[in-house]
């Protein structure tokens, strides 16, 4: 059998400005899946940038190359990431000020 | 039959079960049913109630190789696996109600299978912060503990102890078992607020009013419960340490707490016995969390974990 972890990193999340999820320890993972449910927005032509970044310390992080496309309606995203490490994170931007707002769920999905 | 149980294991003897082992639990083999514990979603958008504690940001739970930026990777004590529990890095004051995310919580959701009598939980464990400041940053972990949520024909109790590490930056080292003050509202409970789904007694871990000397209305301290662990001289050195917990549901009392080579007597204690919820008959949940004391995450990572009974 094939190791397996759904880790829900943000449930219903009220992101603006700059976010990052916490961080999360993946060394015994060799797949991973980044999911964002965007739930709610709010403000004016609000934008959800996303992407991966991978760390040696789970404190120092450094971005992996991958990215989510600009998300601006409600909907279900994801992204894939391999040879990564022991550590994952999301770092991101909601543009505009406080009240651009996106509820989010974020999963990270891990195999090995 | 005690000492063929706990050679079973991994040919240590590590362990001190009772005769019937409900689980044993290897974090090298995946996280065994533990997971966060959380809210119920029940509500419109599959939102949680409003509640004066916001569970839906506890720190996640996860598999750890316990590894440090200058001291590479610790490994656990049964192999490289080890349960990480970790709080974001955010803390109210210790009299105030938790800050969101200021704990993690993992449960394992059991129920009975033997009669009532003595049941138990052992576990080898480590305790540091995250090590994203130079120095020795014991004083910013509040408190981790190790407890029993059990429901049978009559009462829901919670039965458990907890490790007060520090209070508002000042060590306390002093351990406290799950009982509630007896003179306390369920309002007073949720630190005042009206309509909280939870009663006096259910869920002390963060319920309870807390007071600066490290009073709450949740525990009470261990007659002579003072105890120096080993923490170590620096964050990335971490040293396992064994905690087990002795209870009776027949009785419903507590039993035994032993803290390394220590052990507490704890029999005719009883814990805050709570009118049954609906549709957790004979639950039996196994529950570990720790708390940060500052704006700093901090972490409990179990090697392994043993439930038995009688």
């Amino acid at each position: 059998m094939r190791h397996f972890t759904t880790a829900v990193l943000e449930r219903h999340a009220s992101l603006s400005g700059h976010f990052e999820t916490e961080p999360f320890e993946t060394g015994w993972a060799s797949e991973a899946i980044f999911f964002i449910r965007a739930e709610e927005i709010t403000g004016e032509n609000p934008l959800l940038h996303a992407r991966v970044q991978l760390s040696a310390d789970g404190i120092h992080w450094i971005d992996e190359g991958t990215a989510f496309e600009a998300i601006t309606a409600r909907g279900d995203y994801f992204v894939r990431v391999t040879h990564f490490g022991g550590w994952l994170r999301l770092a991101g931007q909601v543009n505009g000020g406080e009240e651009n707002r996106f509820e989010a769920t974020i999963h990270l999905v891990l195999k090995e | 039959m005690k000492s063929q149980l706990a050679q079973a294991w991994d040919g240590t003897n590590r362990f001190q079960p009772l005769p019937y082992v409900l689980a044993r639990d290897c974090f090298d083999r995946g996280t065994c049913g533990w997971l966060e514990l959380m809210p119920n979603f029940t509500k419109e958008g599959f939102k949680a109630r409003d509640s004066i504690i916001d569970k839906t940001r506890w720190g996640p739970t996860m598999l750890s190789s316990a590894s440090f930026g200058y001291m590479g990777t610790h490994g656990s004590m049964s192999g490289l696996y080890s349960l990480k529990l970790a709080t974001r890095p955010v803390a109210n004051r210790y009299e105030e109600p938790p800050a969101p995310g200021s704990m993690a919580h993992a449960i394992k959701r059991l129920s009975v299978f033997r009669p009532k009598g003595l049941v138990q939980m052992e576990m080898w464990y480590a305790y540091t912060p995250e090590q994203d400041r130079i120095g020795v940053g014991e004083k910013d972990i509040r408190a981790f503990g190790a407890a029993f949520d059990v429901q049978d024909e009559s009462y829901r109790y919670f039965v458990g102890a907890r490790f007060l590490n520090s209070v508002n930056g000042e060590l306390k080292r002093q351990w406290q078992i799950l009982k509630a003050s007896d003179d306390v509202t369920d309002e007073q409970w949720a630190y005042g607020r009206q309509g909280e789904w939870n009663k006096h007694g259910v869920d002390p871990m963060w319920y309870g009013r807390r007071y600066p000397d490290g009073r709450t209305d949740g525990y009470q301290f261990v007659s002579g419960g003072q105890q120096r662990l080993c923490y170590n001289e620096s964050d990335d050195k971490i040293n396992w340490i064994y905690l087990r917990l002795t209870i009776d549901t027949a009785q419903r009392e507590y039993v035994e707490l032993q803290s390394g080579s220590t052990v507490f007597d704890l029999r005719g204690i009883q814990p805050t016995l709570v009118q049954p919820y609906a549709r957790i008959d004979g639950l039996l949940n196994p529950v570990v969390w720790v708390e940060t004391d500052a704006n700093r995450r901090v972490f409990l990572f179990v090697d392994s974990i043993v439930i038995s009974c009688q």
